[in-house]
């Protein structure tokens, strides 16, 4: 899953200003004007984005949308769907479909939020490492390769167990985990960056590290921050699912990795309730998973082609 | 030549010294007393000879240098601790397990790689056409499933309404199988965990291996061989293929770490008598000293199959040793 997407080549004419090499100074403003005009979605972008647009309108809507209260018992246990309940109820009488609509909410916090942390972490030992190089980028670039090699599911599953489900301690964990490859990506990006000459000349001229961190790295490493951002969150999403589905997640906000988990420990998947059980929390969270894996990839695309090779 | 392997070697060390630092620091940097974690929950109900004698087996009324040098040396010897759950030590537990994991994970990245690696090639080769198009939507469409989810539909349509194949388990416990009819057995319960772990696996490397493939596709040999008459698919299988092949290596190594972790729901969904499902039995039990053993087995084994990679590596592709 790291380091793995497949990058369509660059379309003609579509050469980011950051992967050509020896271009001519260009002032910031110019700069960000010719960024501006290359922010154009393809399909597969729209199509992401359309896609993360209706769940997070049934999220945000919940109380409105949703038929029930999902913590309620608003019918016989077991039911199948009907006019009343759309998806039946569950092992407690609690309409399915309230569950999933209200889980949406879950689901979208805790993968942005880890994204958010992985991203923050990611930017930060990225610029870090990428402007100061030397002993500061080699011990960051330890502990990414560390990162990379230990077996992360595993570890979320015993660091959930030890700090306790939460919606907080989850998206925490996550996002612990996951900001190696952004880290990578950013620093590249910097590297290159931090060699061009109007960082030179803006350094000659007596600019402070800290000026040129804010005014001409952070700028210019910001598009591919939230390219990556993007990518995180649908990781996240999956991983949430995942240590929820494990018996992880917040036993008093249930997201859909954990409608899933009571599916499978009242043993829904055994009888014919899977298929309203079981079948919509699933393609809810490839849904969500999809539309942010979507928009990524053509973010990816737009903000810089080539640096994606390693 | 030995830079590089030193620097590999020096790597996995440094994973396995934090991983099991880890381990020592994390029942002990808990709020409250590291006992509840290391004994069980019901450490409260036990006689006060009873918790002297846990507290002095666990070390804890020594200093804490003193308890992190016992358990490295422990870890080292392979003593993984009890578990106060299953009444066994950790050590039995998970040598009983593993084998089991190594079957599912082994068999499901063969697959999977092989699978990837040939899509791969037909997709980048068919560059742009229908075929491309549909494999490159299917496989974007792979990686966004959740794998236990995968398997709990595979469970339910495959194993309960077509009863074709076991959906529980790794074997046929009262069936008293023997020779090839066991081993018939073994591979029919193999099959539906099997697919849904080649599913979750198989996009990185078909979408490596298609990458890899444009670019090679691009480089003059290509063309040469082209010109000189060579039919498609020579010029396909020899030329580019064998070279396209150098990154999915790289993926592989990431895929290892990848089916260990799809793994590890996986076996939950189907009973699968592995280190994943042992890590779910300890979560729900609440069985601390468990859950670290089987994220230190699991660790350990992730590093030996990178190793081994690293290994073999240089053989496909004797320039990365060369260049340092």
């Amino acid at each position: 899953m790291i380091d793995t997407r497949a990058t369509p080549s660059p379309r003609p004419g579509s050469a980011p200003v950051a992967a050509r090499p020896g271009a001519e100074p260009v002032a910031p403003d110019a700069l960000r004007a010719r960024h501006a005009r290359k922010i154009r979605l393809g399909p597969a972008g729209w199509a992401g984005l359309a896609l993360l647009a209706t769940i997070t309108l049934a999220a945000v809507f919940a109380p409105w949308v949703a038929p029930y209260d999902p913590r309620q018992t608003t019918g016989q246990p077991f039911s199948a769907p009907s006019a009343a309940h759309w998806l039946g109820t569950n092992d407690i009488g609690q309409d399915i479909l309230s569950e999933l609509i209200w889980g949406a909410r879950v689901s979208l916090a805790i993968g942005v939020l880890a994204a958010v942390v992985g991203t923050a972490l990611g930017t930060a030992a990225g610029v870090l490492g990428g402007y100061f190089r030397g002993r500061v980028d080699a011990f960051l670039m330890r502990t990414v390769d560390v990162v990379l090699v230990v077996p992360f599911l595993p570890l979320m599953i015993l660091l959930a167990a030890y700090l306790g489900p939460s919606v907080g301690t989850l998206a925490l964990v996550i996002g612990v985990l996951v900001w190696a490859r952004p880290a990578r990506v950013v620093r590249s990006v910097v590297l290159s960056q931090s060699a061009r000459d109007y960082v030179m000349a803006a350094r000659a001229l007596g600019s402070g590290s800290g000026r040129i961190l804010r005014l001409h790295i952070l700028p210019s490493v910001l598009s591919m921050a939230l390219a990556e951002f993007v990518q995180l969150a649908s990781r996240s999403i999956l991983l949430e699912a995942a240590l929820a589905f494990l018996g992880l997640g917040d036993p008093i906000q249930k997201s859909w990795g954990s409608v899933l988990f009571y599916a499978q420990a009242r043993g829904a998947f055994l009888s014919g309730a899977w298929v309203w059980w079981v079948l919509p929390p699933g393609l809810l969270i490839t849904t969500a998973v999809l539309g942010f894996a979507l928009l990524g990839f053509d973010m990816e695309r737009i903000v810089n082609p080539r640096l994606r090779r390693r | 030549m030995t830079g590089f392997f030193g620097g590999k070697v020096a790597q996995y060390a440094l994973v396995l010294f934090v991983t099991i630092t880890l381990n020592f620091l994390l029942p002990r940097l808990m709020p409250g007393s590291p006992l509840a974690y290391l004994a069980g929950e019901d450490v409260g109900a036990m006689s006060a000879q009873d918790r002297a004698r846990v507290i002095s087996d666990a070390g804890l009324d020594r200093p804490p240098f003193e308890q992190y040098l016992t358990y490295l040396g422990n870890v080292v010897r392979g003593e993984f601790g009890y578990s106060f759950q299953q009444k066994k030590p950790i050590g039995t537990i998970l040598l009983d397990r593993l084998p089991w994991t190594l079957l599912l994970t082994g068999t499901a990245l063969l697959i999977s790689t092989s699978l990837g690696i040939v899509l791969g090639a037909i997709a980048g080769w068919r560059r742009g056409r229908r075929t491309d198009l549909a494999a490159l939507a299917v496989f974007i469409f792979l990686e966004s499933l959740p794998g236990f989810w995968v398997g709990m539909i595979l469970v339910a349509v495959f194993g309960v309404q077509l009863g074709l194949f076991p959906t529980f388990g790794a074997r046929d416990a009262f069936a008293r199988l023997t020779g090839v009819d066991y081993w018939v057995d073994v591979g029919k319960h193999l099959v539906l965990p099997g697919i849904t772990l080649v599913a979750i696996t198989v996009s990185a490397t078909f979408l490596t291996m298609r990458y890899s493939m444009l670019s090679v596709l691009g480089e003059d040999y290509v063309t040469v061989a082209r010109a000189k008459g060579l039919a498609e698919p020579q010029v396909l299988f020899r030329h580019a293929v064998r070279n396209a092949l150098l990154p999915v290596a790289t993926v592989f190594l990431l895929n290892v770490g990848q089916a260990v972790a799809g793994a590890t729901v996986i076996e939950t969904v189907f009973s699968y008598p592995g280190v994943g499902r042992l890590m779910y039995e300890a979560v729900l039990a609440r069985d601390y000293p468990l859950l670290q053993g089987g994220f230190l087995m699991i660790t350990l084994s992730v590093l030996a199959a990178n190793m081994l990679a690293d290994l073999v590596y240089p053989l496909l592709d004797p320039r990365v040793v060369k260049r340092d």
